[in-house]
């Protein structure tokens, strides 16, 4: 397959979303207004860990304008099953429940919800719910450690779950893994040098601008659920809400107009929708619920906070022998799915661009009593955060410049197909090109002249590379989308998928493939998504799947449309379909331009006029089209920073960035960079800036956006892009590329970081890098206590 | 984070709004520009129950060059304090300052008096009030009175304004020929309240400095003069100073705030710097 520059695909067409969106007429969750909705407000835990002693709500039930206070006693014993489509019914969960009951366990968690005229009165309600607590020792990391939390059977977060410990691998729960590599135990008793590090990421969060919100309502007489959502995926909320109340999917609607971003957030309804939704349905009411930012920061599921310790063994040459990691993540109280934890696809992603040799992966993950852990755009990317780190640390450690050392062992070519220490087979990537052409566009050896130049003067001036491998899973659920296509009498096209587009630009993507595809103006499509009443079953926007999966159902869909469409066309100009070409809506006879007929008049005969058609031609011009995606698919990148850390305020200002990619063929290049910026974004977010705070107690101390910091515009450089394409072998030839900002760039930071302050031998292995944890590394280890 | 109910009064007047709050005391809150207040009340820290609005009070808003100071009324949009010509011409460390607070959104509504009254120890006004030894005008139903700075800024969010008071005006003296101004931050990204700031103002006369004022914020529970160091820089050679020494010298003091974004050494170490930068700013710009 060969890169496409089509009229439409692999040009960057402007956004069909922004006219309303950038007009103001957008329709988020929140614009959706049913007249008698009554509003909901939550009591939230102020406490991480205590009983329940005392829950009066009569005080607020007084209130005018309260319409009822509901609390577990009225909600949790309805709850039927609660798993969601993209996990499975099988996987091990800790207990879940709509609303605490008889204890609490961790701040912000849902005790009571008061349903009233307005949200405002509903807040007045929740201030006098009259609740008292016998508080009891919070489990958190901060307070005990990670060894502390995982050994302490004193105090569990969850009782009914036994330990801690909420998942170890290897052991039961990853089957099929192995417990031990004595080729590997052999590689480093014997290899030239072996080197160990650990590296640390932070809490930080998804933070959409548009918060979780929900609307409800319980039709008794036609027994419908109507609920309109800002999700990632309608048809996960329509199997959940289904399945928590009992009733059948196809009974619940669920419809998601314009989502203000997800990041992973929005991938599985929340514990508080689930809840609204149980209380639409028991009161037969129609409810919403909008999160506000404190709601959103301290309980709408964190992300990230984990280590990963590394050790590397290479010969004299600085080729990787052998790798071993163990993996440690906090995933909070109660994880969005499943147990929460990231720790199978960190062990089977690390080895990413290069040959790790004999390899060996650990991990163990502990509940405690924080907010629990959803995912996040690469919710798994402590893979590369680590590597990518370790890459430098090692090349350091053996006297090489990272750049040499990752050239040593970055795959190449001629050894694709490549099968890396997990199994997985690279058969498309370009990890050295795009190594290559960062290296090449940064200017990689002239700036080490300019970097030795400017610490002459005092300038601490770094840069930092980072290579990854982006996979992107096509199995169960997300590996077979389907989209439905048809024409409609006046030759306008009509898409539908199962898509849940939160700013991915969606809508315009894959108009683009169909229009391109089929051979029609592109403003003839009229695309659909976020709708089960009309889309087919679908898992969703998330997992970097768009554009190769929906993208390639799409393009097939349009090849069987396009063929029916150039059959009838035969018929009724009396050539072969073979000698048809169809451009801009009008099928014409190659080389006779008389010879033509337009889409309209193709539906016409398809809907009107099948008579004149044989019977091998159905009438009717829909096709449907499911596709089945690869297991696995991949894309590769490699990003490069230069920073400069100011010694005396800790400020450290990213000068120069950029992207070095191979996503295959671009459907939008301007969709691809706008998604590469928007990761890199949160990356810088993510360790210079956005740091999510509990103290010993398990308090929150970052509950507004007055102490957890996002990046601005202004703390953002010009990210500088370069493209490979090289198209992968699926329908379209795209490859997946949503999550990789997000996944490579704190790496490459951090890298950078370290390189400015090599000076001091400064050891910077955790983020985030803030001012005050800068000045601690530059003073040397003597200082940190002095650091909070 | 919806606030808690309350009455809504709007005052056209100043003598409307003053009785309002002669009546009403305690129970009452004004409303200037909202950027401060209206997330306080939306997360119900601050609770009462009337809002006096002072926007439609044109009375409050007003720049005047008086004799030796420049008055400034405190509905005064930040915006304006920011552009005003008069201002820049004669307080110019005001126009300095402006720039530094929030985004020009928030200082399109957010206001000269709501800044002061509110007294965040991080705000640049405050500091600039107290580098210039401003006068604040207070008034209430039992008439007006008029306090300096070191009066007004009682602690982290605290003014002397009684209950029925509120903030009229300030008066801002002009300097004069021979002088320079400086304000200098860091804060953590663009628009953020400083984590460390200082407003500095020389004059220098036949090459000697015969006044200087330094006042940090974000570096104690109020902004705060560096007097001491002050007095000894007058009588100084502008041209010997070593800025570095002095910068050091000025945070020597000070004991600043620790949180999650700056331990109070990291403070005063950038005090210093900043401190040093503004006096040679402010020094070039006097000689
Ligand atoms: C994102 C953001 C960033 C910001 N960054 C900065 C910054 O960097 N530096 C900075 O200094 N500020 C910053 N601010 C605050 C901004 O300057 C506020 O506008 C200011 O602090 C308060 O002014 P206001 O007019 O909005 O007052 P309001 O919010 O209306 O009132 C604040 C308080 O002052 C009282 N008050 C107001 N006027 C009077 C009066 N005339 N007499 C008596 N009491 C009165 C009110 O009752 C209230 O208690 C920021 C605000 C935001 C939202």
């Amino acid at each position: 397959m060969t890169a496409v520059a089509g009229r439409y695909v692999g040009q960057s067409v402007k956004r069909r979303e922004d006219a309303r969106l950038v007009t103001g007429h957008g329709r988020f969750v929140e614009d959706v207004a049913w007249p008698g909705t009554l509003h909901v407000a939550f009591l939230r835990s102020p406490i991480a860990r205590g009983r329940i002693v005392n829950l009066d709500v009569s005080a607020a039930l007084a209130v005018p304008g309260v319409h009822s206070v509901l609390t577990a006693a009225d909600l949790n014993e309805h709850a039927r099953e609660w798993w969601q489509n993209m996990i499975g019914k099988d996987a091990p969960m800790p207990p879940k429940r709509l609303l605490a009951e008889h204890d609490v366990r961790f701040v912000g968690e849902a005790i009571a919800m008061v349903l009233a005229t307005s949200r405002y009165v509903a807040e007045d309600g929740v201030e006098l719910i009259d609740v008292d607590f016998e508080a009891e020792t919070p489990v958190l990391v901060e307070r005990a450690g990670f060894e502390g939390v995982a050994a302490d059977d004193a105090n569990l977060v969850h009782p009914e779950w036994g330990s801690n410990v909420a998942q170890a691998l290897p052991g039961p729960m990853g089957p099929g893994m192995p417990l031990d590599n004595p080729a590997l135990e052999a590689v480093l008793a014997s290899a030239a040098h072996v080197v160990t590090e650990t590296f640390t990421q932070h809490r930080y969060l998804c933070v959409p601008m548009e918060s979780q919100g929900i609307n409800v309502r319980w039709d008794r007489h036609r027994e419908r659920l109507e609920i309109v959502s800002a999700t990632q995926s309608p048809h996960e909320v329509r199997s959940c809400a289904a399945r928590l109340i009992g009733i059948n999917d196809s009974q619940v609607h669920v419809v998601a107009d314009d989502v203000g971003g997800g990041f992973g957030q929005k991938m599985f309804p929340a514990t508080e929708e689930l809840a609204v939704i149980m209380a639409a349905y028991r009161l037969g009411a129609a409810l919403r619920w909008i999160e506000d930012r404190n709601e959103n920061l301290i309980a709408g599921g964190h992300a990230r906070n984990e280590d990963l310790t590394m050790t590397v063994a290479t010969d004299e040459s600085g080729k990787i022998l052998g790798v071993r990691a163990h993996h440690r993540e906090d995933i909070g109280a109660f994880p969005a799915y499943a147990v929460g934890s990231s720790a199978s696809s960190v062990g089977m992603y690390l080895p990413g661009p290069y040959g790790f040799g004999e390899y060996f992966f650990s991990s163990e993950a502990v509940f405690t009593n924080t907010c629990g852990r959803v995912a996040y755009r690469g919710p798994w990317m402590m893979e590369s955060v680590a590597r990518e780190q370790m890459m430098d640390v090692t090349a350091l450690a053996i006297g090489m410049d990272p750049l040499e050392f990752r050239r040593r062992n970055v795959v190449t070519p001629d050894q694709l197909p490549f099968t890396t220490s997990t199994g997985l087979v690279y058969e498309t990537v370009t990890p050295q090109a795009t190594l290559e052409q960062a290296a090449e566009m940064v200017g990689y050896d002239a700036f080490r002249a300019e970097q030795a130049e400017a610490r002459t003067h005092g300038r601490l001036l770094g840069i930092g590379l980072s290579s990854y491998i982006e996979p992107s899973v096509g199995f169960g659920i997300m590996g077979a989308e389907q989209v439905d296509l048809r024409i409609d009498y006046d030759g306008s096209v009509v898409a539908t998928t199962g898509s849940g587009s939160h700013g991915q630009s969606v809508e315009t993507t894959l108009s683009q493939v169909i229009a391109e595809t089929l051979g029609v103006d592109i403003d003839k499509v009229v695309f659909t998504q976020g709708d089960t009443a009309v889309a087919p079953f679908g898992s969703g926007t998330g997992g970097s799947r768009t554009a190769a999966v929906y993208g390639g159902a799409a393009r097939e869909a349009s090849v069987l449309l396009r063929n029916k469409v150039l059959a009838i066309a035969a018929e009724v100009l009396e050539a072969s379909s073979d000698d048809l070409d169809m451009d801009l809506g009008v099928v014409a006879v190659r080389g006779n331009p008389g010879a033509t007929i337009s889409l309209a008049d193709v539906a016409a005969v398809a809907y009107a006029g099948y008579t004149i058609l044989p019977e091998s031609i159905e009438p009717g011009l829909d096709v449907s089209f499911r596709i089945r995606a690869p297991m696995f698919m991949f894309s590769n990148a490699t990003h490069a920073a230069v920073v400069e850390v100011d010694p005396v305020t800790g400020a450290v200002k990213v000068l120069r960035y950029l992207v070095s990619e191979d996503c295959g063929n671009m459907i939008n290049p301007m969709v691809v960079e706008g998604q590469i910026a928007g990761g890199v974004v949160q990356g810088i977010g993510g360790v210079f800036y956005e740091n999510f705070v509990y103290d010993a107690d398990g308090n929150p101390l970052t509950t507004t956006f007055l102490d957890y910091l996002l990046p601005t515009a202004a703390e953002v450089p010009t990210i500088e892009y370069g493209h490979i394409v090289t198209p992968s072998p699926t329908p379209g030839g795209f490859k997946p590329i949503g999550e990789g900002g997000a996944i490579n760039s704190p790496a490459a930071l951090i890298n950078a970081v370290r390189d400015a302050l090599t000076p001091f031998g400064a050891r910077v292995v955790s983020q985030p890098l803030g001012p005050q944890q800068i000045v601690d590394l530059i003073k040397g280890p003597a200082s940190s206590a002095e650091s909070i | 984070m919806k606030p808690a109910p309350f009455d809504y009064l709007a005052p056209t007047s100043l003598a409307d709004a003053v009785e309002a709050l002669g009546s009403y005391g305690a129970d009452a809150k004004v409303l200037a520009g909202g950027q401060s207040l209206v997330p306080v009340m939306a997360m119900r820290m601050s609770r009462f129950d009337h809002l006096i609005d002072l926007n439609r009070i044109p009375e409050l808003d007003f720049v005047r060059h008086e004799a030796a100071d420049v008055v400034i009324g405190a509905m005064t949009r930040e915006s304006r304090v920011g552009s005003d010509p008069t201002i820049a011409e004669n307080v110019p460390l005001l126009t300095d300052a402006t720039q530094y607070i929030g985004h020009f959104q928030i200082r399109n509504r957010g206001t000269l008096g709501g800044s002061l009254a509110h007294a965040d120890p991080a705000a640049e006004y405050p500091a600039v009030a107290m580098a210039l030894d401003a006068t604040m005008h207070l008034v209430g139903p039992d008439g007006s009175r008029s306090v300096s700075p070191e009066e007004f800024f009682l602690g982290p969010m605290t003014c002397c304004a009684e209950d029925e008071e509120l903030l009229h005006s300030v008066s801002f003296p002009v300097w004069g020929p021979g002088s320079g101004f400086s304000v200098q931050e860091f804060a953590r990204r663009a628009g953020d309240f400083a984590t460390a700031g200082v407003a500095v103002g020389i004059r220098v006369a036949d090459g000697v400095v015969d006044k200087a004022a330094i006042a940090f914020f974000g570096m104690a529970s109020a902004p705060v003069r560096a007097r001491e160091l002050e007095i000894e820089l007058v009588g100084q050679k502008a041209m010997d100073l070593d800025f570095q020494e002095v910068g050091n010298q000025a945070v020597a003091h000070l004991q600043p705030p620790d949180d999650i974004h700056a331990s109070s050494s990291l403070r005063r170490q950038i005090g210093a710097q900043l401190a040093s930068r503004a006096l040679s700013t402010a020094v070039k710009e006097a000689t």
